[in-house]
């Protein structure tokens, strides 16, 4: 494919994507900085694949590269001790009352990062994007049992996870 | 945690309202890397470079590394016949064990080539103590994502040590000193003291009367690239002081670094005999804080088996020397070398820590190159490098040369062997160049 047609590619998967992966990039990082970075990995990864995002299947690209690019970033945070700091991850400023959540959730959010694919696919849409079985069984290519199990599974996981940090 | 609350947090994050600030920094990152796309475009490469540069850890690493450059780096420069104006000055504020001021800075342009440029502006304090040490609180604010970093710097010399602390990252950095280097930290950095003793080595002149915040004030001003020989050029540099007491109001520097890079600043806010504490200059770094890839980083030697060291690394992953020796154009070489091979590595998956130590493990020894380059040029040594034309393994072409007395000159050959030589045997060797 010529540069110029990367190019303008790019630039109208851009334009269709950008509330997408703003919305779920934010939801998924929590931190202005983990979303930028994020987001940076999401438009790099745009532009590596471009020539996969031609047809009917982009949206699944898309979706795969705002997953994958969310669990590069939170990896990113990962220091020698191989802990993640959630410093700023949705927990600075936050009333007494309301820290335990905002830690939790960003504990949630971590785990998710560290989801299998399509577990981690299932989770944002039925979560995230309050989409229907019947949508997730779609994007996921399998039937609406296959999509509960796939919320279900990565249920467990971010529990068992969460369980194992408390 | 049972299953239902965390189903309740999972929605409650999913039902979130996007913050419009969110917005914004999303429609710049997205805005700007289109265009370093559009920029890039004759190259066909894809913008890495400009996504690893942006990346705030690669960003903290790299400058830590120019900070370190800055703090041994300025020159110390031979004691000449001065003013009896500027002796006064510096007579003053010598009288003074412990004195503090504040600074602006702003550092724009890029750090290397396709990168994109930063407009950083940087404010800080600084308190400095005869006794003690130096402490610094820095605040930088990113300019695209218009988050403020504040960073704690202090030299502790009982350590021999720098230590940089980053509150809001809870990161943390402990670089170390040798003894040189150390005094040459200690006397160097931000040090008003040592600014006028510069200034007093370079050709300044005497500023007619004018007033600075409601003072009046005596002016001194340099355009002497003596000034900042080995780490800028294209330097102007206005030292003010109050015309009664002859202490500095107000320093303004402006120069260029690299190809690419500019830093103007003000010293200002001076306050002399501040009462201090020795806890004052002790680090406070929390347990939960995390070392930087950086950590315990030692400040490259400047001596010349760590100079072919450095050019020897340089070579066996390049091919090649170095094109110039200076501190910034080797910095923005070396690193732009570095992600060429990282790209050409496929090593995308590494994390940015794993990243950053390989790129560390590289640049440190390469530094050398630069310090040492640095130190001949403020020692007036007449260094001269070859870099761009001499090949490695070239066992009769001079790389690089400095004068060790009036008649011999220490030559570094193409083959990293090193040689003392006569003047007559430099200007043949030098004479077969290509």
């Amino acid at each position: 494919m010529e540069q110029s047609e990367r190019l303008e590619l790019f630039e109208k998967i851009r334009a269709r994507y950008s509330v997408f992966l703003t919305s779920v990039l934010w939801k998924l990082a929590g931190d202005k900085e983990l979303f930028t970075e994020a987001m940076q990995y999401a438009l790099l990864g745009i532009w590596q694949h471009i020539e996969k995002l031609k047809g009917e299947k982009a949206g699944a690209y898309v979706y795969r590269i705002a997953l994958t690019s969310n669990s590069r970033a939170w990896r990113n945070r990962i220091g020698r001790n191989g802990h993640i700091s959630t410093a700023g991850a949705g927990a600075e400023n936050a009333p007494d009352e309301e820290l335990g959540r905002s830690e939790l959730a960003a504990l949630i959010r971590r785990e998710i990062s560290k989801l299998p694919l399509k577990q981690g696919r299932a989770i944002v849409m039925r979560y995230m994007e309050q989409q229907g079985y019947q949508t997730i069984a779609e994007s996921l290519r399998c039937t609406k049992a296959g999509a509960r199990s796939h919320v279900s599974r990565a249920l467990a996981t971010l529990k068992n996870k969460l369980a194992v940090l408390a | 945690m049972n299953d239902e609350k965390l189903e309740q947090i999972l929605k409650s994050i999913g039902t979130e309202d996007i913050p419009t600030e969110v917005h914004e920094i999303a429609q710049e990152t997205s805005n700007n890397f289109s265009r370093s796309l559009r920029q890039s475009r004759q190259a066909s490469k894809p913008p890495l470079l400009e996504h690893i540069m942006r990346s705030r850890t690669i960003k903290l690493a790299v400058a830590a590394v120019i900070i370190i450059a800055v703090f041994v780096g300025l020159p110390f420069l031979p004691d000449k016949t001065v003013s009896v104006a500027l002796s006064e000055v510096l007579a003053r504020v010598e009288k003074a064990p412990a004195f503090m001021y504040k600074m602006k800075m702003k550092v724009s342009g890029s750090m290397v080539p396709g990168a994109p440029a930063v407009n950083q502006d940087v404010q800080g304090t600084i308190i400095i103590s005869n006794d003690c040490g130096i402490k610094m609180e820095m605040d930088m604010t990113d300019p695209n994502t218009g988050i403020k970093m504040t960073q704690q710097i202090y030299l502790v010399p009982d350590e021999k040590a720098m230590f940089t602390v980053m509150p809001e990252q809870k990161r943390y950095m402990r670089v170390e000193f040798t003894d040189d280097l150390l005094e040459r930290a200690k006397k160097q950095n931000n040090d008003p003291r040592e600014m006028i003793k510069q200034m007093m080595a370079c050709e300044y002149t005497e500023l007619s009367r004018s007033v600075v915040e409601g003072v009046e004030v005596e002016g001194f001003q340099t355009t002497d690239p003596k000034m900042v020989a080995g780490i800028g050029q294209d330097i102007k540099c206005t030292l003010w002081v109050d015309a009664k007491t002859w202490l500095p109001v107000l320093a303004e520097m402006d120069m260029t670094m690299g190809e690419q890079m500019r830093m103007k600043g003000t010293i200002y806010d001076f306050e002399w005999d501040v009462p201090v504490v020795a806890e004052d200059f002790v680090p406070v770094i929390p347990e939960d804080f995390e070392p930087l890839p950086t950590d315990g980083m030692k400040v490259p030697e400047i001596t010349e088996e760590a100079a072919i060291e450095g050019l020897k690394t340089f070579a066996d992953l390049t091919g090649r020397y170095p094109k110039k020796a200076n501190m910034m154009d080797l910095m923005q070489e070396i690193t732009s070398v570095m992600t060429d091979k990282m790209m050409k590595d496929k090593n995308q998956d590494m994390t940015q820590t794993e990243r950053v130590t390989e790129m560390m493990k590289t640049i440190s020894p390469v530094q050398s190159i630069a310090l040492l380059h640095m130190t001949l040029v403020q020692d007036q040594k007449e260094p001269a490098y070859y870099g761009e034309t001499v090949e490695p393994g070239d066992v009769e072409a001079v790389l690089l040369r400095w004068k060790i007395n009036d008649s011999e000159y220490r030559v570094i050959f193409g083959d990293l062997s090193a040689l003392d030589v006569t003047a007559e045997e430099l200007r043949e060797l030098e004479g077969s160049l290509p």
